[in-house]
């Protein structure tokens, strides 16, 4: 019986949309976090009999014919890089991007990395690093008297130190884009890498065309909706429930069968 | 005389089969673009195994094809730029793979490196005038209920949908797409729109799938059931008829 192994696949599909969905709501209040979901294909068919296939001596065809389909499969799991709401922290080295593009990190074997999460903080020379302490690129380097740090939205990072009133510019951030951000690989941390699938990046100068805004004193909030998730993991546990109600249907009428005395 | 038992047998071989294509419609009740099926089950009368005007000949069960609802699937949301729905019952994306045309209803698309606009699986998606390109640095694509793709206010290329007059000629082909195995060619649907940011559920009714389940199930127990009184009686048949004193 294909029965119970198609069931199983559909099993299968829901137990992932759980694990999706539930990372989703685990990350409600990851600074830049972009909620995933969970794309299911039917899996391949079986012709039982072909259509086109003759049906009788008088040469009349079989209009539809019988595939049996073998089950799902998940399609993909992709983010969904709607923007998230900008959330006021009052940090001044909080900066949320406003469109598209995605901050440049240096990690620590030199690869870049890529990420929506802008909650930076100075390390003790000065430099602006994630809360790992991974740089930011381009390195932006933070005076020791500055007394206050603007960020223009273009990315201009400007220092007012003691003494001198004139706003003195001591670095520019840029922000990166990709042709198929979906195609952006995670590797946790708030962190994307940059893949065959997503493209090469495309550095530039934030407020340029193509890319977004940056605004000093916000992080971008997760863009999950929690009401929304809760709504898909029930119709995702309902889902599973009737596909186990298949397995235990197909397992009683073979048992019927099993037990048909002679 | 054996007539009853094969008749039993022919409707519970066709009972399985049946619950194999619920099985897979419950299975893809949360695939996008999904269609539900059915098993047609018709009627193959059997051969008169003498000319006997009175006694009706003995009909069997026979499964002869599978129907497939192409109803309108329920639109959900998803907040994707590049998620397309079709609204309109019989139209379809057109995609190209190796093996030529191929057509879906799920419209979760993407964009591969170069910037064409492919399905999930890498399959480039056909417009008007072949494949769609878009390019990243002119902000995001809107797309009209028409299909008409703009970039910054400027059209870009316009997404097609295709209808066929008799939708089984197409055939299923697993990853969401259909193949069509018959001369006809696709015309142009005008009476669907495309809805961008949504996907389209499949239209399986859980209630109806489930509803089945047991219906299949409980004919299933009175085949069987059939199959043994049938049996029985030949067995007390031969008992009493045979005994020779």
């Amino acid at each position: 019986m294909r029965a119970l192994r198609t069931a199983a696949s559909g099993m299968a599909a829901q137990q992932l949309n759980v694990e999706v969905i539930s990372n989703n709501i685990a990350n409600m209040n990851t600074v830049g976090f972009k909620r995933q979901r969970a794309e299911f294909q039917d899996l391949i068919y079986q012709n039982v009999e072909r259509m086109g296939a003759q049906s009788s001596s008088q040469g009349t065809v079989v209009p539809t014919g019988i595939q049996v389909g073998l089950g799902v499969k998940a399609g993909s799991v992709y983010r969904i890089t709607e923007q998230g709401t900008p959330a006021q922290t009052g940090n001044r080295y909080d900066v949320a991007i406003d469109g598209r593009g995605y901050f440049q990190i240096t990690l620590p074997s030199g690869e870049t990395a890529y990420t929506r999460a802008g909650n930076f903080s100075l390390n003790g020379e000065g430099q602006l690093v994630t809360d790992d302490g991974y740089a930011v690129e381009p390195a932006i380097q933070i005076p020791q008297d500055a007394v206050d740090v603007s960020i223009s939205k273009s990315g201009q990072v400007q220092v007012i130190t003691d003494g001198t009133p004139e706003p003195q510019v001591v670095g520019q951030l840029e922000i990166a884009t990709f042709f198929n951000e979906a195609g952006l690989e995670s590797i946790g941390d708030n962190l994307l890498l940059e893949t065959a699938a997503s493209g090469t990046a495309t550095p530039g100068v934030p407020g340029d065309p193509g890319f977004g805004q940056l605004l000093q004193g916000f992080t971008e909030s997760s863009n999950v909706d929690a009401v929304s998730e809760i709504s898909a993991l029930i119709i995702a546990q309902r889902a599973y429930e009737m596909n186990s109600k298949v397995i235990s249907t197909a397992d009683e009428m073979m048992s019927v069968s099993a037990n048909v005395k002679n | 005389m054996e007539n009853a038992a094969y008749i039993g047998l022919s409707r519970q071989m066709t009972l399985r089969r049946e619950l194999d294509i619920v099985a897979n419609n419950i299975a893809n009740a949360e695939t996008t673009g999904f269609k539900v099926e059915q098993l047609l089950v018709g009627t193959e009368v059997g051969e008169r195994a003498r000319n006997d005007q009175i006694r009706p000949s003995a009909s069997f069960v026979l499964d002869n094809g599978v129907g497939r609802d192409f109803a309108q699937g329920a639109l959900e949301q998803t907040g994707r730029s590049l998620d397309f729905a079709i609204d309109g019952e019989g139209a379809f994306f057109t995609v190209t793979d190796g093996n030529g045309e191929a057509y879906t209803r799920d419209g979760a698309f993407t964009i591969d490196p170069e910037g064409v606009l492919v399905t999930k699986a890498g399959l480039p998606v056909q417009g008007d005038g072949g494949d769609i390109i878009l390019d990243p640095l002119q902000g995001p694509a809107t797309v009209g209920t028409d299909g008409t793709i703009s970039q910054n206010g400027l059209p870009v290329g316009r997404l097609t949908l295709a209808r066929f007059d008799a939708l089984g000629a197409l055939s299923k082909d697993g990853d969401g797409l259909y193949r069509n195995r018959s001369n006809a060619q696709p015309i142009e649907a005008t009476g669907a729109q495309i809805r961008q940011g949504m996907l389209e559920g499949s239209n399986v009714n859980s209630l109806v799938e489930i509803t089945n389940l047991i219906e299949i199930s409980r004919s299933y127990e009175r085949m069987a059931k059939l199959i043994e009184n049938a049996n029985d009686l030949s067995r007390r048949s031969v008992e009493r008829l045979g005994s020779t004193n």
